[in-house]
């Protein structure tokens, strides 16, 4: 039985809350990407209903102090949140991925180079850099992208270039040299399938740190701008309003909670599908 | 007269540790060796002796500080320049094959290299496949389904594939059971017989050495110190290092 | 003669794979006695790691004791609760693992380790003169070590030191040297023997290095199928093997032969049991196998003087087709 499908079926036989995170974080992206088009009301119709308006039948998470409807912007919040996280995270993947393969393989200079730069990185507390790359590119979508790049591009090198040194010296990669192959060849062939599922594993992790550094940003008003919302705007919006329309943080607040500890819940399982692999054979 | 497949001459590989200078090792000292076509050259010593490093300097990987080398007459050049015309059977079945690529893809890979339309190569991969004692539909198979015998033969198949003049093997058979590693040594000697390439067998275990070598080289601490047919081997070698070696085997 | 130390009764022992189960020992039997150096042989597949970790109980969640039983100087292990179990390892059992860098713990100096290993409050000196036990040369530089700033061939000699820590009654060594330089194996196997004969322990050594047994052991069980086919003293067993197998064996190891002459390996591949085994598990693969073969379970009997699993061990000896293997 090949070791995929091993895996595949520990993914399936996993606990109940495993499946509890995963049923929650397929329900958040269902919300996520298909808001806009479900019939939840427009998130920013202004007076909606009453200002400050407490959760009712008709306003689930009760209305703002403009008296929107706070369910379909919570919606919107998540859409945000996820895709901005999810974009940064992958473009980072891929760079990361890069990286990581160059310094594990080339060795030498290149391994110096990058491996030194991603401890810079890596020292770097993601919120001085959130307000330095603010203060250059003044606040908005980029600017999160940049951030939450920035913050997890060390998460990718340092797991890739690991993984990458332990393959590099194994007999596949040095027959594929002695018979000519380039080293582009020998890194897409031979290092990038066999990296990919630390990658995976990773990418759970550096997803949830995402969401929390834009969510940071967001609530420090660096990050998406109204009237658009995330789930961190709401939470700053819903701040000034603590006492008198609590809802408002508490939903957009449990949303952003269940949205990392589902993204959390998921990678836990998957790494804990792939690592077994590693096992030796019986007797 | 056919020049030698591969002749090492008076090689020195100096490796420094730290910045300028620092200290310097040698892990190999004025080592000269020649393998000729159809001949298989055993290379025995315990680790550290340099003969992991002589088989990385024989195959291009590692440049030699000082020394000549040169293979069938001309200087070696590249390893680009050398396609399908070495390559090398390494230890530890399970990491000789990509686990994730099946066998047929991992065999043809040195083909692809040299340009082979992909139609000869499937029939190529399926002809040295039957060579190797492999059905043709291993080719369709990842190495995680394959025990530690049938993957050393995939990657023999692989390192046959290109029909080279010279090939490493590189404690190819330590990790085998006794009775697997009889089988892959007989399988080398008959290759051999039948291809004619030259070929460095480099192993800590002298039993298996002897049995498919034609001559012997002992390695210690950088250097050959004695290099005989491999009947010597049978009976008592002239170096007391080479006499503890069989000693121990 | 006293009890044995080990007493391995019928047992059997399983790994649930998906949706099938692989039985790794097929009934096995065997009693280690004090002192002695018991060597198991057998290639990859064939239950001797399953046989030697089952004396600890250290076996993978997934084996499964289907049957039998296992007594460890009067302590039955399969049965035995957590901290009579726990006090059996510590006190009565030592093990060798086949590779040092695994056994060892990376983070920490080897002093620590081997303190660990002694209990209680040693003093450096203690676990110095332990290290100096094990042959290893200026313990107190060794004792400041990590283990990666140490060889094979030293990090092996501190497993060997911390398994002899407790003077256990029974080491267990897999593979002990396999990791090795041939070089050094010889000298570590020396030590290894040369402390067992000082403590009066007995050792148990899983491995498929027939020349290694031959010089080190005592008594010698050949295991195929999950069971112990040949059973009998090391100068019997190797150079006159009755069960087919261990002839095969010997016949397909480098070493024995003169020069110029082939090598027979043994055809075909070791059996992947998944139930009790109701013929002989090598008959399939055996030059000498008759329908009997295939279609009854041989038992254990005593044949010239050792145990053999063979329905037809007498017409092995009888025919001649045993040839004894030249002495090294």
């Amino acid at each position: 039985m090949s070791g995929f499908s091993k895996a595949a079926g520990r993914l399936l036989r996993a606990d109940a809350l495993t499946l509890f995170g995963l049923i929650t974080l397929v329900t958040l992206l269902f919300l996520g990407i298909f808001g806009p088009w479900l019939p939840l009301g427009d998130p920013s119709r202004i007076a909606a209903g009453p200002r400050l308006g407490a959760p009712s039948a008709q306003f689930l998470f009760g209305t703002d102090e403009l008296g929107r409807d706070f369910m379909p912007r919570v919606v919107q919040g998540i859409r945000s949140t996820f895709l901005l996280s999810a974009i940064a995270v992958t473009i980072t993947a891929v760079i990361g991925s890069l990286l990581g393969m160059a310094a594990g393989y080339l060795g030498r200079f290149a391994d110096q180079a990058i491996a030194r730069g991603a401890d810079i990185l890596f020292a770097f507390p993601a919120l001085v850099a959130g307000l330095l790359v603010a203060a250059v590119m003044g606040p908005g979508q980029g600017s999160a992208i940049t951030v939450i790049s920035i913050a997890t591009l060390p998460l990718f090198i340092r797991v890739v270039r690991s993984v990458t040194l332990g393959i590099a010296g194994r007999g596949f990669v040095t027959a594929a040299e002695v018979a000519g192959a380039s080293t582009l060849r020998i890194m897409l062939v031979h290092l990038l399938p066999n990296v990919m599922g630390a990658v995976m594993v990773q990418l759970t992790y550096a997803l949830s740190i995402g969401m929390i550094i834009e969510s940071a940003l967001s609530f420090l008003g660096l990050g998406v701008q109204p009237p658009d919302a995330s789930l961190g705007s709401l939470l700053r919006q819903g701040s000034s309003y603590l006492t008198i329309a609590p809802w408002m943080v508490l939903s957009s607040g449990a949303v952003l909670s269940l949205a990392i500890m589902s993204v959390n819940l998921v990678g836990d399982a998957v790494r804990d599908a792939l690592e077994p692999l590693k096992g030796r054979p019986l007797t | 007269m056919e020049p030698d497949v591969i002749a090492l001459e008076d090689i020195t590989v100096t490796y420094r540790s730290g910045f300028l200078g620092g200290t310097a090792f040698d892990a190999l000292r004025g080592v000269s060796l020649r393998v000729k076509a159809g001949e298989t050259v055993g290379l025995v010593g315990e680790s550290g002796s340099g003969k992991t490093t002589l088989g990385r300097v024989c195959l291009g990987l590692l440049p030699p500080t000082q020394g000549q080398m040169r293979f069938g007459g001309a200087p070696f050049g590249k390893l680009r320049q050398r396609r399908g015309q070495l390559s090398v059977v390494l230890q530890h079945p399970e990491w000789a094959l990509n686990p994730r690529l099946r066998c047929g893809t991992s065999v043809q890979e040195p083909l692809v290299l040299t340009g082979m339309p992909s139609s000869e190569r499937r029939e190529r991969v399926a002809e040295i496949l039957g060579q190797v004692g492999l059905d043709p539909s291993f080719a369709a198979r990842l190495p995680g389904q394959l025990s530690g015998g049938q993957r050393q033969r995939i990657a023999i198949a692989r390192a046959l594939v290109t029909n080279p003049r010279f090939i490493v093997f590189d404690e190819a058979v330590s990790a085998l059971d006794v009775s697997v590693q009889a089988q892959v040594l007989n399988l080398i000697r008959d290759l051999q017989k039948r291809h004619g390439f030259g070929a460095l067998f480099i192993s800590h275990d002298l039993a298996a050495t002897r049995y498919v070598s034609h001559r012997i080289a002992v390695m210690l601490r950088g250097e050959i110190v004695e290099d005989g047919p491999s009947a010597r081997f049978y009976g008592t070698p002239e170096h007391p290092y080479s006499r503890a070696l069989l000693g121990a085997a | 003669m006293s009890a044995p130390l080990v007493d391995i009764a019928g047992l059997v022992i399983g790994y649930d794979a998906a949706a099938r189960q692989v039985r790794a020992l097929d009934s096995a039997s065997l009693q280690v006695r004090e002192g002695e150096t018991l060597a198991i042989v057998g290639e990859s597949g064939s239950g001797k790691t399953t046989l030697g970790m089952a004396a600890g109980r250290l076996l993978p969640p997934e084996a499964q004791l289907l049957d039998g039983t296992i007594t460890v100087a009067g302590v039955d292990v399969m049965q035995a609760d957590d901290a009579a179990l726990r006090r059996l390892r510590r006190e009565k059992l030592g093990f060798v693992f086949q590779n040092p860098s695994t056994a060892l713990d990376p983070t920490m100096r080897i002093g620590r380790q081997v303190a660990l290993a002694l209990g209680g409050q040693p003093g450096p000196e203690a676990v110095a003169a332990l290290l100096a036990r094990a042959e290893l040369g200026d313990p107190e530089r060794v004792l400041r070590a990590f283990p990666h700033e140490l060889s094979g061939g030293m990090a092996q000699r501190v497993v060997i030191a911390m398994a002899i820590a407790r003077a256990p009654q029974l080491l267990i060594a897999d593979e002990p040297t396999a990791s090795l330089d041939a070089s050094i194996r010889e000298k570590v196997m020396a030590t290894l023997v040369r402390l067992r004969a000082e403590s009066g322990a007995s050792l148990v050594i899983l491995s498929h290095d027939l020349r290694l047994i031959g010089r080190h052991a005592d008594r010698v069980a050949v295991m195929y199928g999950g069971r112990i086919v040949e059973l009998g003293a090391v100068a019997q067993v190797l150079q006159a093997p009755v069960h087919p197998y261990t002839r095969a064996l010997l016949a397909a190891a480098a070493g024995n032969e003169v020069p110029g002459a082939r090598l027979e390996p043994i055809q075909g591949t070791p059996p992947m049991l998944e139930g009790r085994c109701e013929a002989c598990a090598y008959a399939p693969r055996c030059t000498f196998s008759v329908a009997r073969c295939n279609s009854e379970r041989p038992e254990a009997r005593e044949v010239a003087g050792r145990l053999v699993v063979c329905h037809r061990a007498e017409e092995a000896i009888a025919t001649g087709a045993m040839q004894p293997q030249e002495a090294r």
